[in-house]
Formats: C-alpha cells, sequence, structure tokens
C-alpha cells in the first residue's frame, strides 16, 4: 500500500486509513481562495498595467493575451520611479521604517507585560486591545484631526502646561504627525501577534535561563528575545507591507507635498481619467519591491522551522 | 455585469468612435481602433475635432453639436406612477428638502446614490446595470457619455420652466448646442478663499497679482489648493499669466508646475477637497484656493455660529471677472426606468422657488434669472441668511461670467497626461 509515510504512523497510531488525497484535501479552501481573491485578481491588475486604455472612456482596458502586452507604461513609469519619484520612495523607506520601530519598541513592551504579567487580568487586557479594531482606521485617524487641530485639545493642553507658547500646526505637513499616526494606526496589528507568540513561550525556558544564573535582563535578551524572534517578523511583515502602501494617513494628517508616500502617488494615479495603466504599474513595482521584506520573512521563518 | 461584458461595452464603445467603421477586430490588439471617417458618421459637430479624438471637443470658441442617436421621448406622456426615482449624484450636493417636495407632488419615491468623483461616476454608468433616471456630470465628460450612447435626449416639452427661468446662454451652451442632452443644475468660479479677520479685502483686491497671495509666507502652514489636478495647474497658469486653462502646450505646463513646486518650499502648502468650507471655518487654512459654492455655504460650518464669525469668511475672484467658471449638468441616461418623471424632475429644478431652495442649502448658484446678482446678497434664503453675504458678493456668479470667464474643458488624453504629469511631480515634493 503506498501511503504518504509521514502520515502512516500517526494513522496506524489512531488505527484509521484515510486515502491519499484526505490530507492535502484540507488545503483545498485555502488553495481556491488564494486563486480566486489573489492570483486571478492579480493577473487582472498585470493585464492592467501591460493593457491599453479604453479609447472614448480613457477607462483601463485590460489585457489578457501577454502577446499583446504594450510596454509603454511600464517603461514611462519606470522613467518616473527612476526620476520624480526618487524622493516619495526614499522618504516612504524613512516613514516606514521609523514608524515600524516606535511600534516594535511599544508593541513588544505592551504584549510582554501582558503575556508575562497579565495574571487574572489577561482576559481584560486583551479585551482592551482588541478595543481599536472596534472603531475604524479612518473613524480613529479623523479622531486625531479634530485633537490636532490648531484650537484643539492637543495644543489646549501643550499651552496650558506651557510646553509650547503658541499652538503647533500639527497637521501643516509635519512628517513626525505622519509617522505617528502611522504608528497609531497601526500598532494594534503587531501588538496582537507579538503576544501571541509571547504568551506561548515556555515558562521552563526562562527559568532554566534563571537558574543558570542569569538575571531579569540577560534572560529576556538571551531567552525571550532569541525565542520570540518569528513573532517580531511576523508583526513586522504585517504592520510594514500595508503601510507602504497606505495613503490616508498622510492624506488626513497632512496632505502636504512634503509628506507625499508611495500610496498616494498610487491614488492620484488612480482617481485620474486615463491613468488606469500607470497606476497597476505603480502597484508592481511596489509588489516586487515588497518582496524583499517577504522573502526575508519566509526564508527566517523556514530557517527557525528548521532549527526546531 | 462581468468584467467581460464591460470589455464588450467598451469594445462597443470603440466600434461607435468611427461610426460604426472601425471593428474591433477578434484578431486585432485590444483598444485600437481604426481612423477615418470618423468626423463624418461622428457624435456630434464641431470645429476642434483634435487628431485621434474620437469626438469634437468642445470650447467656449468651438462648439458642439451633439446628434441626437435616437430619438426623445413622446411629448404628453403621463409621469411613471409608483416610480422611484433614481438619483445619481455627487455626494452632498442636492437637498434632500427639494428631492421630498417633488416626490410629494409627483408621487414617487426616490432613492440617490453618490459618486466622489466624475471617473467613479463614469465607470458605474458604462455598466450599463445600474438604471439611473438622473444623472449630474460635469460637461468635459459629455463627448464619452453622448459617444457611449450612455444619455438619452431631452423633449424641451417636458421642461418650459429652462426657456422662462434660466439664463438665455443655456438654451445654447457651448458644449450641447441646443441642449439636446442636459440642463445647467449649478454654476461656480473658482477664486480665493481667505480669513478676512487676517486679510483685509482691500489687500487682495489692491494686489496687482492677487494668486501671489499664496505665495505669502506669514501664512506658511496655512494655505492649501485644490486635490484636483486641474484646478490646482491652472491655479499655476494664472499666476503665471496665462489665461487657456486648457493649454498642451508642454512650456506652459512645465512652469505651471515649477510655480506650485515653489509653493511647496515657500509655505508648505496642502491640498486639500474640502479646506474650504471645513479648513478656514476651523481655522486649519487660513488661504485656500476656493470654488465659490464652497466659500458661499462655509459659514454653516463654523463652530461658532454668529454674524461675528461668519464675518471672517472671505471669497476673492477677479474684478474684471477673468477666471475659472463652471457649472454642472443634469441629464437623463439612455437606460432610465423612468424617463417622463426624468425630465419633470429637471423642469423641477430650473424652477426659480425650487432652485433657490437647494441654493440654500448648497451653497452653489442656479443659473436663474430671477437672481439677480445685486439682490442676491440681501435676500434671505432658507435659513434665514441671506442667500450670499455681503462680503462674499465676489462669489456670485453672473450670466456675462460665462462670456469673460474661462472654462477648464476636455482634454486630448496626450495632453490630461502632461497635466497629470505635471500634478504627480508636483506631488513628489
Amino acid at each position: 500500500m503506498n501511503i504518504l509515510p509521514r502520515r502512516r504512523s500517526r494513522d496506524e497510531a489512531s488505527g484509521a486509513w484515510y486515502p491519499r488525497w484526505y490530507w492535502p484535501g484540507f488545503a483545498l479552501p485555502g488553495t481556491l481562495w488564494l486563486l480566486v481573491l489573489f492570483v486571478l485578481p492579480f493577473y487582472v491588475v498585470i493585464s492592467i498595467a501591460f493593457g491599453t486604455v479604453d479609447p472614448v472612456f480613457q477607462s483601463p482596458l485590460p489585457v489578457y493575451e501577454p502577446w499583446w502586452w504594450t510596454k509603454r507604461y511600464l517603461a514611462q513609469e519606470w522613467h518616473f520611479a527612476t526620476g520624480e519619484f526618487r524622493p516619495v520612495e526614499l522618504r516612504t523607506i524613512v516613514y516606514v521604517i521609523l514608524a515600524t520601530a516606535i511600534c516594535l519598541v511599544f508593541a513588544y513592551a505592551v504584549a510582554y507585560y501582558v503575556a508575562r504579567f497579565g495574571g487574572k487580568r489577561k482576559g481584560l487586557f486583551l479585551a482592551l486591545l482588541i478595543a481599536p479594531f472596534f472603531i475604524s482606521y479612518l473613524m480613529r485617524m479623523l479622531s486625531w484631526v479634530e485633537l490636532l487641530q490648531p484650537n484643539g485639545y492637543v495644543n489646549s493642553v501643550l499651552t496650558f502646561l506651557h510646553i509650547t507658547p503658541h499652538p503647533i500646526n500639527w497637521l501643516a505637513g509635519v512628517p513626525f504627525t505622519v509617522v505617528m499616526g502611522l504608528v497609531y494606526g497601526y500598532i494594534p496589528y503587531m501588538i496582537l501577534p507579538l503576544y501571541g507568540f509571547l504568551d506561548r513561550i515556555d515558562q521552563s525556558h526562562l527559568e532554566a535561563g534563571r537558574d543558570l544564573g542569569a538575571n531579569r535582563f540577560w534572560t529576556f535578551l538571551r531567552v525571550t528575545l532569541p525565542l520570540s524572534k518569528p513573532g517580531i517578523l511576523a508583526s513586522l511583515v504585517i504592520v510594514t507591507l500595508p503601510m507602504f502602501g497606505d495613503y490616508y494617513t498622510n492624506n488626513l494628517l497632512s496632505g502636504s507635498p512634503k509628506t507625499t508616500m508611495f500610496g498616494n502617488l498610487l491614488d492620484n494615479s488612480m482617481e485620474a481619467t486615463g491613468q488606469g495603466p500607470e497606476a497597476a504599474i505603480l502597484v508592481l513595482f511596489l509588489v516586487v519591491f515588497l518582496m524583499i521584506p517577504m522573502l526575508y520573512y519566509m526564508r527566517e521563518t523556514a530557517k527557525a522551522q528548521r532549527n526546531q | 455585469m462581468t468584467r467581460r461584458e464591460v470589455l464588450k461595452r467598451s469594445g462597443a464603445a470603440a466600434v461607435l468612435l468611427s461610426g460604426g467603421g472601425a471593428l474591433l477586430d477578434a484578431c486585432s490588439k485590444p483598444g485600437t481602433v481604426s481612423s477615418g471617417g470618423a468626423h463624418a458618421n461622428g457624435p456630434g459637430v464641431g470645429s476642434y475635432w483634435p487628431a485621434g479624438s474620437p469626438y469634437p471637443l468642445a470650447r467656449q470658441d468651438a462648439p458642439v453639436t451633439w446628434k441626437l442617436w435616437r430619438e426623445p421621448i413622446k411629448s404628453g406622456l403621463a409621469p411613471e406612477k409608483g416610480a422611484t426615482l433614481q438619483i445619481y449624484n455627487w455626494a452632498d450636493y442636492i437637498f434632500l428638502k427639494v428631492v421630498k417636495e417633488f416626490c410629494a407632488a409627483y408621487k414617487c419615491n426616490y432613492q440617490i446614490t453618490t459618486f466622489n468623483n466624475m471617473d467613479e461616476g463614469l465607470a458605474k454608468m458604462r455598466t450599463g446595470q445600474l438604471q439611473f433616471d438622473l444623472f449630474f456630470p460635469t460637461p468635459d465628460v459629455l463627448g464619452k457619455l453622448i459617444t457611449g450612447k450612455l444619455l438619452q435626449p431631452l423633449n424641451h416639452s417636458y421642461i418650459p420652466h429652462l426657456v422662462s427661468d434660466v439664463w438665455e446662454t443655456y438654451q445654447n451652451p457651448f458644449y450641447d448646442q441646443r441642449w439636446h442632452y442636459t440642463v445647467p443644475y449649478v454654476t461656480y468660479t473658482t477664486g480665493i478663499g481667505y480669513r478676512r479677520d487676517l486679510i483685509p479685502d482691500a489687500q487682495i483686491r489692491g494686489m496687482s497679482n492677487p494668486y501671489e497671495i499664496f505665495w505669502d509666507t506669514k501664512f506658511k502652514g496655512k494655505i492649501g489648493i485644490y486635490d484636483d489636478y486641474r484646478e490646482a495647474i491652472s491655479m499655476g497658469l494664472l499666476k503665471n499669466g496665462l489665461t487657456d486653462l486648457n493649454t498642451g502646450n508642454p512650456k506652459y505646463i512645465n512652469q505651471a508646475q515649477q510655480t506650485l513646486i515653489s509653493l511647496i518650499n515657500a509655505v508648505n502648502v496642502r491640498t486639500s477637497i474640502n479646506g474650504v468650507y471645513i479648513g478656514i471655518p476651523k481655522g486649519t487654512f487660513d488661504i485656500h484656493q476656493a470654488w465659490s459654492g464652497d466659500s458661499v455655504t462655509s459659514w454653516q460650518y463654523t463652530p461658532v455660529q454668529n454674524m461675528k464669525t461668519w464675518q471672517t469668511l472671505g471669497y476673492w475672484f477677479p474684478a474684471d471677472r477673468k477666471g475659472p467658471v463652471f457649472n454642472d449638468t443634469i441629464t437623463i441616461p439612455a437606460n432610465a426606468q423612468n424617463p417622463v418623471l426624468a425630465h419633470h424632475f429637471l423642469d423641477w429644478m430650473m424652477t426659480y422657488k425650487n432652485a433657490m431652495l437647494n441654493f440654500s442649502w448648497n451653497g452653489y448658484q442656479p443659473a436663474q434669472r430671477q437672481a439677480d446678482p445685486a439682490t442676491l446678497t440681501t435676500t434671505k434664503g432658507y435659513y434665514g441668511e441671506p442667500y450670499v453675504f455681503p462680503w462674499l458678493s465676489d462669489a456670485v456668479v453672473r450670466e456675462s461670467d460665462f462670456h469673460t470667464g474661462y472654462f477648464e474643458e476636455e482634454l486630448t488624453p496626450q495632453v490630461d497626461q502632461l497635466w497629470h504629469n505635471a500634478w504627480q511631480a508636483f506631488n513628489s515634493g
């Protein structure tokens, strides 16, 4: 009988026999999901990027046959991507790195506290961590727009405490505001996966570290931190990828060309008549760029699995 | 409708542009059309027909008459009974009270669907699946809509108030001669909105080039322009002394781009779409490029509702009325399910009383003969305040503005690309 070797022992142990397709069959819904909701739409994006526009309506006209694809828009956008868009690209990278780093520091501290010291109140803390998801990202940003107005509460408090003599125009294209907006918006997405990983760390590992003479600091540095590396990487991926395409944080909290991010260029193209292929090309550029951290994440995850 | 059907429709549109002569051969490259023969059998007649354009482009000095691709509905038909009037309009652009009163008079229901920009509006119209009775396009997309046979010709006998109540200009607008497909909805100009308590009227009116106020470093961080590439680059052109807001000259477009870019370093300019009616009243902006309708209605958004606060809201438009001027239109889609009711609605909106009620709410002025510019600042509207506050008199649109002002009209795709590139360069900082 030709049964998959890895399955056989477990199957034999339970006394049950499964046909060969049984276990792989569980991947079918996920595969279909991926095919219908990722592969096909992505092919449409490619078909638009290398397609054309409707001669009357100027709307994107996807070309599904690769032999009819045109590289006109690719050449045009490549020219911009390596020229006029360069400051935006660099700015986006800097903003995302800064925001992610700040997110990581705060999210790790919160997740660590809840996982290690949450005790009986863990449930409450978890509910509080999930609370931001009850309000949409847009609404949370809009509330900050109100708070950061020249006559808003933030300035009222700062001037009342004499931290600043005059109200600060936080919304006047201030990079700090945009970065903090990204941090505020995405930090819940980092805390939860980090908490998941930290909570699963076996307590006996920490005790072993302490038994071997390490103090709290060194136990954290030598045991907790390395064990939570997959969690850190996963949360970085979860947060970083959407940040690179984010446009409404900058739209709402700044609106200045000085803080334009790559997502804003994409958004501008999407909203302009006849710019559909250009927008699709920019999407492809972003996808290719984001493959770099994604591949690194996959390599590290595979390495961690091998080590286990 | 599936994407395939949408594409088939796109193909059909492509066929139309050459009067049926240019077929999308099954073996030919998608999206391509043959040239030639289009003028004779084209969808309209006009003297400005750039190479590659599937229809004539309307200009103030080159008006377009669109052909009737089908007969209008017959005269004297009774309005559809128990119908639901499907209105497809910009978000927050029509006073519900006006619609409700119409429905009470004609015993119908209504359903309003909104779009946020013209592309979005066109995209849904093109599917043909959503059967709207009324659509509110800007004049610069009429060529697309009529070439795609998405609008139906109007039967003027249902709309007598356009002749009796509306400016004569709109009985023969340059973008739709003999108003075959459109009636005017509202009119507006683009000028400068500002805080009068910070910038006296006399100061801005006394400037040799008031557009230079955008470069005043005193207001750094509190200056905005519209997040709209046509409006923004047009402002750059006007600042540079150019008045052709449809120019295809790369040199002028590039100069306008550089002008706008210089704004970033000078005053850290920001772009917004609601900066006039929300940003200025809240103090986020002191100066903002402004549509007259936004300025007129901005008093409704001040945090403190009193005359002293309202008096801080200013609007400037050139005294010689040589500035950007526009209007939106109302049309009836080809597949409207209640075309008779829709015709009656057009007439309803052309009636002085209803048009002015709508004006009270949305701040955008209808092209009404009785809306005398001299009395608009003293006549009280629905909310008990003048339609236009006296200090905003520059925001009152006059019929003559459509002879002296400059229209932003449809560009060819090649020219549009130049404008868009300039906008992206500006946005890149």
